[in-house]
């Protein structure tokens, strides 16, 4: 009886043991791999794992998420933002004009550019291009809102004529919104065809395949006007790798090239490493905590000047943020017109946020604000808890709630100021490197309440930042004066708490080179640029 | 029988309309904006208003799921507001790698589970039992993301023997044409006779599969150890013995046949689990299955998105269980 049993379980542990065995010998043949192909005529390829899918929508006029990504590498805009200078470089257009009131504006085409499709890049089709965005009204359409009409001048040259001045050769530049396309490729197909994951641009890179919502390989396009180096890549793929542990494991590895969007503790463990490199670079994205103006004691400017000193601003850098910042001056970011060294800066000082509580007359027995972040943002999470243990010190009670993005947006926006939070975590990013993308969605008044999510509202503020908007065009030494100037006067009346200007970091396998972080570009690797180390 | 199927259907399909329903009014109540998902977080007034009226959220509520309805019979469940991509597509896309994992997993929890749970139950008390129940136990209540970046760093970063995630490797990508029939990978290697391809997807398999597996073999194991125990207990197999019919003879034909009842409602439903429940799993293995979807989906409120994977989850649970009930009904002990 005991006999039969044993024999049961003997096979099991046989089954169990030969399944091991076809495993490792699996594995064992792909390591060698040398049976089937020959290594050596394989392409250089660069592997991006990126946290989130690599596109979301393949249609260039609507994109303005994580493709542009992919969008920077297969298309091309009129101009690109260099951030090192902080010029407004030619791309596809080699050169332009603007009239003396603003209102005109002349690109001249590069005359030896292909789009992937053979046709030539011409007048013609950034006018389509442009015109098609703008019809379509999607995604950031909006950023064309001073055009009224496109005209090609001649094959090679387009005019922009405008409603008002506005700095087309820096919108131009814009992450997303400015890409120009085949117009024979987007006519001769159906609406489907883009999102079959289909390209109709002239960058650099074709697109070689795409699985939806999980990976792109890109290709080399061989007749780019730009040229080869000497050594590239052959091929990208940018795939989806949602978990940081792998990502992490993936480089180290060597099997990825590149990735992003690690947390702080892993990035220190990762410079210990010989076969990776760690790349930093200033981004335009800054958080900020905006306060509700309307509602009391936050309609008061010492109550708001008071939390500005009350932050603890080294702290909440080092701790929340992993030092992975550095604490704003005002609205705008190193980089960006409107930025500038000497403006000042509220510092962690409690004594000096109670004697502004003393002169705005709060009691002693203090107050209670509330505090909305976006629930699963840990940085906001840990800002808030740090800021609570200070402001508890001054008797002001900080309530937490961390909430889904569009429950706590829905909330204010709400028409009683009463029912909205009193403090409101975010991040911004421009869409261009343009200071009207903070200061008018932030602090511009409004009819309606949309990103000016401290209510505030100031004649003189609005005053200031039109003006320069209007002279960026024509004078734009003048222009920036007006921005710095309009940038202290929210410093001085302190709608938000300007936090930090966030650090991008990258981790690469050592041998991958060239690259170049461009803040205007978040998360774009213009992998042409990039390149195997031999 | 076969009044009992249609009716269990017909049932089912009662049950689909009110999922339906709940679930298209609570997607409606919660606070979003739907247009605005669509036409991006920064457009204007303008676009916002163009968006609604293309979405036709401008509509009563009643009419809105009258529509709904009425495009489900056209098989369109509207467009995801997160991608703009038809949401049946993107079911066809990302079902298949989930089923096939499933199945897999499925067939290693049945083909280890029960032999464990038999073994424990023949062996009650004894060693065998102790670690039988040590490795289900185990198996049930080891959290899965623990696991997976367990085996990850094993059998990735140590061992190197293994894939870290994914469906294919990138060289297996680039070199090879990967074949996509029925969009069911291993199966469309199969038919296309692509063995370096399928060899590829096979190792990417082992360890979502066996993190997969985990939880029903455990849960297999102790229900079929239970159900066996009282079994082998009834008279009928006290008599068999008696008669001295072999050991295995009265083990395998008589007690585990006869056991299986509950083992199969509990696989049953282990699949629907698995099926909708794989989120970390498929996170932590960059598997491109329905799991990482139904995520977020859920996260960025995407409600076409959302109604579609819960269509999807209950024609699966109606499904599942009325096979299960077919399989017990198949036992002449059960009427039905």
């Amino acid at each position: 009886m005991s006999n039969l049993k044993t024999k049961g379980s003997r096979k099991t542990l046989t089954l169990i043991f030969l399944t091991l065995i076809s495993i490792f010998l699996l594995s064992g043949c792909n390591n060698n791999g040398s049976n089937d192909v020959d290594t050596s005529e394989l392409p250089t390829i660069a592997f991006y794992a990126y946290d989130s899918e690599p596109v979301l929508d393949w249609d260039p006029s609507v994109g303005t998420s994580n493709e542009i990504i992919i969008y920077h590498n297969v298309y091309e805009t009129l101009t690109r933002f260099n951030s090192e200078t902080g010029d407004i470089e030619p791309l596809i257009a080699e050169s332009y004009k603007v009239s003396e009131d603003g209102m005109e504006w002349v690109f001249n085409i590069r005359k030896d550019m292909k789009f992937h499709d053979g046709t030539d890049v011409n007048a013609e089709a950034v006018k389509f291009s442009i015109d098609r965005t703008m019809e379509r009204n999607m995604g950031a359409a909006y950023i064309w809102g001073a055009v009224q009409e496109i005209i090609v001048v001649d094959e090679y040259s387009v005019k922009f004529i405008l409603m008002y001045p506005s700095p087309i050769d820096i919108i131009s530049s814009s992450s997303y919104g400015a890409f120009i396309m085949s117009p024979d490729a987007v006519t001769n197909n159906d609406e489907e065809w883009f999102s079959q994951g289909n390209e109709a641009g002239s960058g650099p890179y074709i697109v070689d395949s795409a699985k939806m919502g999980e990976e792109v390989v890109l290709k080399k396009f061989d007749e780019y006007w730009g040229g080869w180096n000497e050594q590239f890549y052959d091929k990208v793929i940018i795939r989806k790798v949602s978990e940081v542990s792998s990502r992490r494991q993936l480089v180290e590895s060597g099997e990825a090239q590149i990735t992003t969007y690690l947390p702080a503790e892993d990035i220190e463990a990762m410079r210990k490493k010989d076969n990776i490199t760690i790349i930093t670079s200033d981004s335009f994205t800054n958080a900020a905590i905006h306060l509700n103006t309307e509602v009391e004691p936050l309609n008061d400017v010492r109550v708001r000047q008071a939390l500005s000193y009350a932050f603890p601003y080294e702290d909440v850098i080092k701790y929340a943020a992993g030092n992975y910042g550095v604490q704003s001056k005002g609205v705008i970011p190193a980089g960006i017109i409107g930025y500038s060294e000497d403006l000042p800066q509220y510092k962690f000082d409690l004594d000096k946020a109670q004697v502004l509580l003393d002169e705005a007359g709060i009691s002693e027995d203090g107050f209670t604000l509330s505090y909305n972040y976006s629930s699963g943002d840990e940085i906001q999470k840990k800002t808030g808890e740090l800021y609570k243990a200070e402001l508890k010190k001054l008797n002001i009670e900080l309530e937490i709630r961390g909430m889904p993005w569009d429950s706590y947006f829905e909330m204010a926006k709400a028409t009683n100021p009463e029912d909205r939070q009193d403090m409101f975590a975010m991040n911004w990013w421009p869409e261009n490197a343009l200071p009207s993308s903070w200061f008018y969605n932030l602090y511009h008044s409004q009819d309606e309440i949309y990103w000016n999510l401290s209510y505030w509202s100031d004649p003189i503020f609005d005053e200031l930042t039109d003006a320069a908007d209007e002279l960026s065009t024509s004078d734009r030494e003048l222009a920036e004066e007006k921005y710095i100037e309009a940038n202290k006067l929210v410093i001085e009346e302190a709608p938000s708490i300007f936090i930090y200007d966030s650090i991008k970091v990258y981790a690469t396998s050592k041998e991958f080179k060239g690259l170049k972080a461009n803040p205007a570009y978040e998360g774009v690797i213009f992998f042409n640029e990039c390149y195997p180390e031999n | 029988m076969k009044s009992f199927i249609i009716k269990r259907l017909l049932f089912g399909v009662v049950v689909l309309f009110f999922v339906i329903l709940v679930t298209f009014i609570i997607t409606r109540v919660v606070p979003s904006d739907p247009a605005q998902k669509w036409v991006g977080a920064r457009a204007t007034a303008e676009q916002l208003e163009q968006a609604t009226i293309e979405l036709g959220l401008d509509k009563p509520v009643y009419i809105q799921f009258g529509k709904y309805i009425e495009d489900i019979f056209r098989g369109n469940l509207g467009k995801s507001l997160r991608s703009r991509q038809p949401v049946i597509e993107e079911l066809k896309t990302y079902l298949p790698p989930t089923i096939e994992l499933v199945i897999i997993s499925t067939i290693a929890a049945i083909f280890i589970g029960i032999p464990l749970g038999v073994a424990s139950a023949i062996k009650k008390d004894k060693l065998l039992d102790h670690f039988s129940r040590f490795t289900s136990i185990g198996a049930v209540s080891l959290p899965v993301f623990w696991v997976a970046l367990f085996l990850q760093l094993i059998f990735y970063s140590s061992l190197k023997i293994l894939p870290l995630g994914g469906q294919l490797g990138i060289k297996t990508e680039l070199i090879y044409q990967v074949p996509d029939i029925t969009g069911f990978l291993i199966f469309d290697c199969l038919i296309s006779a692509n063995w370096p391809v399928l060899k590829d997807a096979l190792l990417h398999m082992v360890l979502p599969g066996i993190t997969i597996a985990l939880y029903p073999i455990g849960l297999v194991a102790r229900m079929t150890r239970s159900a066996l125990l009282e079994i082998l207990n009834e008279e009928y197999i006290v008599a068999a013995k008696s008669y001295g019919l072999p050991n295995r003879l009265v083990v395998w034909r008589y007690a585990v046949k006869n056991s299986l009842g509950p083992t199969i409602t509990v696989v049953t439903l282990a699949i629907g689990y698995s099926l909708v429940n794989t989120f970390l799993i498929e996170a932590i293995y960059s598997w491109p299955g329905i799991g990482s979807y139904i995520a977020i989906s859920v996260t960025s409120l995407d409600y076409p998105a959302i109604m579609g994977v819960t269509i999807f989850s209950t024609i699966a649970y109606v499904v599942l269980n009325l096979i299960a009930d077919i399989v017990i009904a198949l036992d002449p002990r059960v009427r039905l």
